[in-house]
Order: C-alpha cells, then structure tokens, then sequence
C-alpha cells in the first residue's frame, strides 16, 4: 500500500510540475535515477541561463559534464537544442565563456549542449600521454580497440545518450536537433549528421577535420581507437560519408581561418570535402576568413552567422 | 734658632714674596682694569664712527635725489617752453604765407583784367569808327503771328447721326461668354455669347479662326463647332444683325479643345510591394496643363473599387503609393482650360514583388534584349567594332546592361534564371556606375561574378575590386537576389535549395538600377513580380 501511496504521490507531482522536477538531485520516480543530472553551476546570461551538469554516463562509464544554455524562452516553451562539439584538449567550459554564443541563442530561443571531448578519470593507460590522443581527444567515434572500447564510445555518447538525457530532462523539442562544431568537433557535427540522415535539421562547421583519415591527427586517434583496419576509419570520415551521402537535402556551412595553422599543417584538408560534396551535389558554402587562425577568437567572430543558420532550420 | 730664622726668613720672604706677590698681582689688576676700560672706550668710539658712517651715507642718498629731481624739473621745463615757442613760431610762417598767396592771386587776376582791357582797346582803335560798338540794337520784332488760324470743323457723322435718330439702331456687339470648363471635346466646343440689351437681332453670325467659309447664322445665343483638332486654341468672335445692319464684332475670346488621352510607356513603368512608378507619353503636340491619375484597386474577384485621383501632376511621371499584395488598375488623363481628355488605356500593378525592366539605352551593342524585355543574350558571332553604336549611356566593355529599379527604399526581390555554365555578374549598381568598367570592379557596384575554369566552377562576390574567398558545391541555375535599403544589405540565395549563399552588408548613398552582365557567350533571363520567400529576410 505504501508504495502505491508513493507511485500516486510521484504521478501527481511529476503532473503538477513538468519541467522542474528534474532539476532536483533525486528522482523521485525509480527510473530516473540513472538519468539523473546534478546541476554542478549556473549563470544568468542574456536573459537566460548558462549552466553546467554531471551525470553518470552509461555509455562512457564515467562521470561526464555538460553545459546547457537555457534561454529565456525555455521558461514558457519548448526550444529546438543545437549541440556543440568542442576541439582537441578542450573541456565543457571553452565554449560556453569563449565563444559568446549566449546572445544569439536567447535572441533565436535556442537551447545549446555543449559537452566534453572524451571520458575522464577513466585510469587509462596513456590516456593522458598525449594531447591528441586520449584524454580531451575522443574524436567522436566508438572504440573498438583495447584498452580504449570500454570507456571511448563517445559517437554514441552524443548522438544517443545525450539526446535522451536533454529531451528528459529540458524543454527540449526532440524534433529540432542541430549540430555543429569546431576543429575535432566540426569533424564530429560533419559525420553525425552525414551517418544520421535526417536526423539533424542544420549543421555547421568552424575549421573541421574534414578528411581525418588523410591527415595526421586523424590516422593517430584511428589507429589506436579502431585498429590498423582502414576499412573501419571510413566509417568516420566526413569526406568519405559525404561521397556515399543519401538522404534529405543538407545545408552546410562551414568557416575556416585563412591564417589557421592547422590548415597550413595539411590537417584539416577542406578541400577534398567541398570536391566530394561538389560531386555528390551537396549544398555546401565555405567560407575562407582572411586573418583569422584556429582559436575561439575566430568562433566567437562567425558564431552568430552560424546560429542564424541553425535557427532558420530550427525554427522553421 | 736657626731654624726659626730660616723658618721666618720664609716667613719674611714669603711674606714679603708673598706681598710682592699682592703688589704684582695688585698692579696686573689695575693694569687689566684700565686696558678693559680702554677697550670699553674704543668700542664706543667704534660705535659712534659706524652711526655717523651711516648718517653721513644717509644725507648724501637724500642730496643727490634732491639734484636729481630738480635737474629733472628744470629740463621737463625747458622743454615745454621750447614746444610753445616753435608752435608760435609755425603758426605765424602759416599766416604770413598764406596773406601772401592771396595777395599774388589777387595780382593774377588784376593782370588778367588789364590784359582784356588792353586787347579791347587796341580792336577799337583799330576801328575806323570808334563809336560804332554803341550802336548794337536788341531784336524787338514779335515770335508769334497775331492772328488765329481756324481748321474747318468736319460735321458729316453728326449729321448721318441726327438722321438715324429715329432709326432702330444696329445692334451693339455681342459679349462673348468665356469657355465654360468642361463643356468641350476633343473635337467640338460649345460657344456661348449674351445679347447687350435693349438690341434686336435678328441673326448672329459666328467667327473663329482658322475663318469659316460659311459663317453659320444662328438665331440662338449658343453654337456648337465641330470637326475641330484636340488641344488647340480657337479664337471667337460674333456678330449681332438686324435690318439696319451688322453690329461691330464682339471682343474675341479664346476657347480651347480637350486634349488627347496620353499613352503609358508600358517598358518604363515599374513597382514594388509599396509603390508603383508610372511614367507616359502626352499624346498631343501643344503642351496640356497638367495631368490627372486615376487608380482602383480591383479585387480577386475582379470587381472594382473606387476610383482614386491624383490631379495636377505637373510632369508625364507619378510615383504613387499602394498597398502590398493588391492589383490596381491605373489610368492617366490630360487636363487644360477645356477640360480632362479620356482616360488613357489602362495599365495593371500587381503589388506583389517588384517589378522593372531593362533599361535598352544602356545595353552594351553585343546584348540582344528580348521582345518582352527580361530575357538577354550575348551572342557567338564577333560584331565587328564598327558595327557597334555606343553613346555615353552604354557599357562599352562590361557586356551589361542596367535595370530600371523603382526608386522607393523598401526591400526588393527578383530571380535571374540561367545555366550553371554561364559566366555572369549579378547584382547591383549606382546609375552613375562608369560605363567602360566592369561590374564588381569600382565601389559604384556589386555583384556576385561565375567563372568557369577548366577545373571547376569559381564563384565572386565583388565590390571595388575585391571579393571574399568562397566555394560553392552545387551550381546555383536560379539566384534570388534581396535588396534591404534599410539595412544596407544586397543577399544572393540558391533558389531552388533555398540555401543563403552571400549577403553584401553597403550602405546605399543613393538609390541603386539592378545590373546584369555576361562575361562571355551565354543568356539569362530576369523574373520579376516575385514575392520574396520567408528565408530571404532571416539574413
């Protein structure tokens, strides 16, 4: 009878108030307890709320953080999310206090998911031996190699998990997904959205690796997450995706720093990408910025470009 | 007692070394006492030399200011005196020369008079009678004659007046009425005249130039002359006749024909959302007055509504404000003194999208411009140089040609469909753009520019001379093109993926023509009227 009493006291709380259950520590229905995010800090910005959470990954294994960018629309209504992957040796914080995203997504009622690069505190041996390999170096894809496989699944981490965890927990409309990102990140955004047709209405890159399996960063992290197999590596590689793309028509932008060290360094390799997408008929727009090199200076500089274009998606 | 004798031989000398002692020391003092006494007076004595030293200094300071000062007044002084005395002195010069020159002008004349006297003198003596200068009469006849002359008076009008008395008299000229406002065609007019009164008539006879061959007569007060030109000033005179004769012709008075309807360039008007800029031709050879628009709105059910007028437009355009998304129908008439003349052929606005045309006069001599006017072709074959006209208003090197763009600063949209091998540049420029440059080239243009290279499609978005570095991956074959006067931007989207591909952000000094230009053999065509898609305004 007791637990009864405390199934229908559950009901009627979770009915009275939908949205702000969630944001207590403990859930008070049994399954939520694995899904359950504890709020780790929060900002008021823009009118909205810039804030950080922890959750216990089932995927990862491991304790992982989250940025959420709330906006002020989200207290009445349910927003569209644009995820935001983040680069090499980066956390959830880069771009949540470098990039300045905050105004244009309270101006266009966007929630933006920013989170980590890669499981941490894992005890991997090497995992932190290299700054482009391992730690803050996940690369977006699931490890198949020991000792790797267990903990590195971070391409399911963010085109499965997190969206459940957000759509639970958030006024999220779970329609409305967009994603993009930078550099191993703009890498990531391009080849969830290339293996995911349909999936993300918008996608958008800042100086992405476009074709890791030509360049040295992405023959190292493939190498050591998926094995010597190369057969495997085009599973994850945005150039090879977009050259056996089918599926509902793309819109992709993509900025990249003319001055941009890493372009220069042959690890980034844009140009294959646009020559399989003119190919494949892809709409594509890329933008060459002279001056601008790698850093969040040039994100925070087209940031607002790229939430524009989202929005005409999402908000559509 | 030796002892004691040694003993008070010291006590003796001692004694008397001792007041020996008391003498020396006695006189040390004294001589001590009187040196401090002498030191005492010498430092008085210093004293005093100082005080007088100083007093002495003192008095002669004093002395020499005293001499100073006066010596000082005594030259001040004498300096005076000197002034006065030369004044004085000046003064009586001046008199004296000036008593002089009157003196010696007085002499002048003195001599002038004796000169004259002695030249009159001489010509007498030379007369042989010396007393003849005594003879000179004055003239004392009269100017005028006495007597009158009197003109013979003419009576013959007062004696055919006095024999007409009892006549009834010829009438009096009719008064021509002035032309009453819109009571004449463009061929006929109405001419109204009043009798004086008191007159009998009994037929009046109308004139007008260009003079009748037969002079109607009529017994009315009014007639109505046709087959007359439109627009033209007639002059009309009547005249009033009884049986004793015809009266004096009345005053002429100067009635005018309506005028013919002007015609509507249909190629030089042009709309927008807001507006529409409608220009025509007179259609009459003497100038009108003026000019009246009529506009109605028709309904999609193509019933219409009311007629709205704008008269007294001065000039053969109007830009007239309208409604978005609506049709009008609109007319032009021309006015003068006579009235308006019919309404012209209609001409149908639709609000929706904007609406232009190519302007021909600026087409480079290698475009061909369709019959309807939104197509372009720039043809294979070399027109050689001297086959080609160009005036001042034509691109001579930019194979381009400029559109005519509604001059209101609203958001206007339009499409330029074509082939995604063709090489052009879109977009737009200041109509003062040179024309031997090319597009994109100076800062009087932008445009998005395609070139095809042998590898790839290459795409430009140019202004002054400078472009971003961009890449494209599907060849757009139909481009919307967004001009934002407000927010001084021109956006160029892939139609058909209505995808955004570049937005200029200028601030327009003026208002600018869409420009179209090919760079090599190949054609495009303008669609225009379009309403601009949702995603054009999310720039």
């Amino acid at each position: 009878m007791l637990s009864g009493l405390r199934k229908t006291v559950a009901a009627t709380f979770m009915k009275e108030c939908p949205l702000q259950y969630n944001y207590f520590p403990c859930g008070l229905a049994k399954g939520n307890r694995t899904m359950s995010l504890v709020q780790v800090s929060s900002n008021k910005c823009s009118g909205g709320y810039q804030k950080v959470f922890e959750h216990d990954s089932t995927e990862l294994k491991c304790k992982m953080k989250v940025a959420v960018y709330l906006p002020p629309k989200a207290e009445n209504e349910k927003c569209p999310v644009f995820y935001w992957l983040s680069g090499l040796t980066c956390t959830e914080q880069n771009f949540i206090t470098k990039a300045g995203s905050q105004q244009a997504a309270s101006e266009h009622g966007i929630i933006i998911v920013a989170p980590d690069t890669s499981p941490r505190g894992c005890n991997i041996e090497g995992e932190d031996e290299s700054w482009d390999f391992g730690t803050g170096a996940g690369f977006y894809v699931n490890a198949t190699q020991e000792p790797w496989k267990t903990n590195y699944c971070m391409y399911t981490y963010v085109t499965e998990e997190l969206p459940r965890l957000i759509n639970t927990n958030f006024p999220a409309d779970p329609e409305k997904m967009s994603i993009s990102g930078h550099s191993m990140g703009g890498h990531g955004a391009l080849i969830c959205a290339l293996k995911n047709p349909g999936k993300y209405k918008a996608v958008s890159a800042f100086a992405p690796i476009c074709n890791p399996i030509q360049c040295a960063w992405g023959q190292k992290a493939f190498s050591g997450y998926l094995g010597e197999d190369k057969k495997t590596w085009e599973a994850y590689d945005a150039t090879v995706l977009a050259a056996s793309y089918s599926g509902p028509q793309l819109d992709i932008l993509i900025d990249q720093g003319r001055d941009d060290q890493f372009l220069s360094a042959s690890q980034l390799l844009p140009d294959n990408l646009i020559a399989a997408c003119s190919e494949k008929k892809i709409p594509v727009v890329f933008r060459l910025q002279p001056g601008y090199d790698h850093s969040y200076f040039f994100i925070y500089s087209f940031i607002t470009d790229h939430i524009k274009h989202h929005a005409k998606f999402l908000n559509a | 007692d030796g002892h004691d004798d040694v003993f008070e031989e010291h006590k003796e000398s001692e004694v008397r070394g001792g007041s020996f002692l008391l003498c020396l020391q006695d006189k040390v003092n004294n001589i001590r006492t009187k040196l401090e006494e002498k030191v005492v007076e010498m430092e008085n004595f210093a004293g005093h030399l100082e005080e007088i030293f100083l007093t002495v200094e003192e008095n002669f300071g004093r002395q020499e200011q005293h001499l100073e000062q006066h010596c000082n007044d005594v030259l001040q002084t004498l300096s005076h005196r000197y002034d006065e005395r030369a004044a004085a002195l000046g003064e009586e010069k001046k008199k004296k020369l000036e008593a002089l020159y009157t003196q010696l002008l007085g002499c002048g004349r003195t001599l002038d008079a004796s000169k004259d006297l002695i030249e009159t003198a001489q010509e007498l003596y030379r007369t042989e009678d010396k007393r003849l200068f005594l003879q000179e009469k004055p003239d004392l006849t009269l100017v005028t004659p006495l007597e009158f002359d009197m003109p013979l008076a003419d009576l013959s009008d007062v004696k055919t007046m006095m024999d007409s008395i009892n006549i009834v008299p010829a009438p009096s000229a009719p008064v021509i009425n002035p032309q009453v406002s819109n009571s004449a065609t463009r061929t006929s007019l109405r001419v109204c005249w009043s009798l004086f009164s008191d007159d009998s008539v009994e037929y009046y006879e109308l004139y007008y130039r260009p003079v009748l061959e037969d002079t109607p007569a009529v017994k009315e007060t009014h007639c109505s002359v046709g087959e007359l030109l439109p627009n033209v000033q007639y002059e009309f005179w009547v005249t009033a006749t009884n049986t004793t004769g015809i009266s004096p012709a009345s005053e002429k008075a100067v009635y005018v024909t309506v005028p013919s309807p002007p015609v509507i360039r249909q190629r030089e008007c042009s709309s927008c959302p807001e507006a529409a800029l409608i220009r025509w031709e007179s259609g009459n050879t003497n100038p009108v007055d003026s000019y009246t628009v009529e506009l109605i709105e028709t309904g999609t059910d193509g019933q219409s509504g009311v007629t709205e007028s704008i008269v007294a437009v001065p000039t053969c355009e109007s830009l007239i404000q309208l409604e978005s998304g609506r049709q009008y129908l609109i007319y032009v008439r021309a006015v003068n003194i006579g009235g308006p003349s019919d309404r012209s052929q209609a001409f149908t606005v639709s609000t929706t999208g904007t609406v232009f045309h190519l302007l021909q006069d600026t087409a480079h001599p290698c475009l061909s411009i369709s019959e309807d006017g939104f197509s372009m072709f720039y043809g294979d074959e070399e027109l050689p140089l001297s086959a080609m006209t160009f005036d001042d208003n034509t691109f001579a090197r930019c194979v381009a040609v400029l559109g005519d763009l509604i001059p209101v600063r609203g958001r206007h949209y339009w499409e330029v469909e074509l082939d995604e091998d063709t090489e052009y540049r879109i977009g737009v420029a200041y109509e003062d753009t040179q024309r031997n440059s090319y597009l994109g080239g100076a800062n009087t243009s932008w445009c998005m520019r395609h070139v095809l290279t042998p590898s790839r499609h290459k795409y430009e978005f140019l202004h002054s001379g400078w472009s971003p570095d961009i890449r494209i991956t599907v060849n757009p074959v139909r481009i919307g093109l967004s001009l934002n006067y407000e927010r001084g931007i021109l956006s160029f989207f892939n139609v058909e993926l209505e995808q955004h591909l570049y937005t200029f952000y200028c601030s327009f000094q003026r208002y600018v023509h869409p420009c179209f230009a090919l760079d090599n053999p190949g054609a495009l065509t303008v669609h225009t009227g379009v309403e601009a898609p949702g995603y054009v305004h999310l720039v």
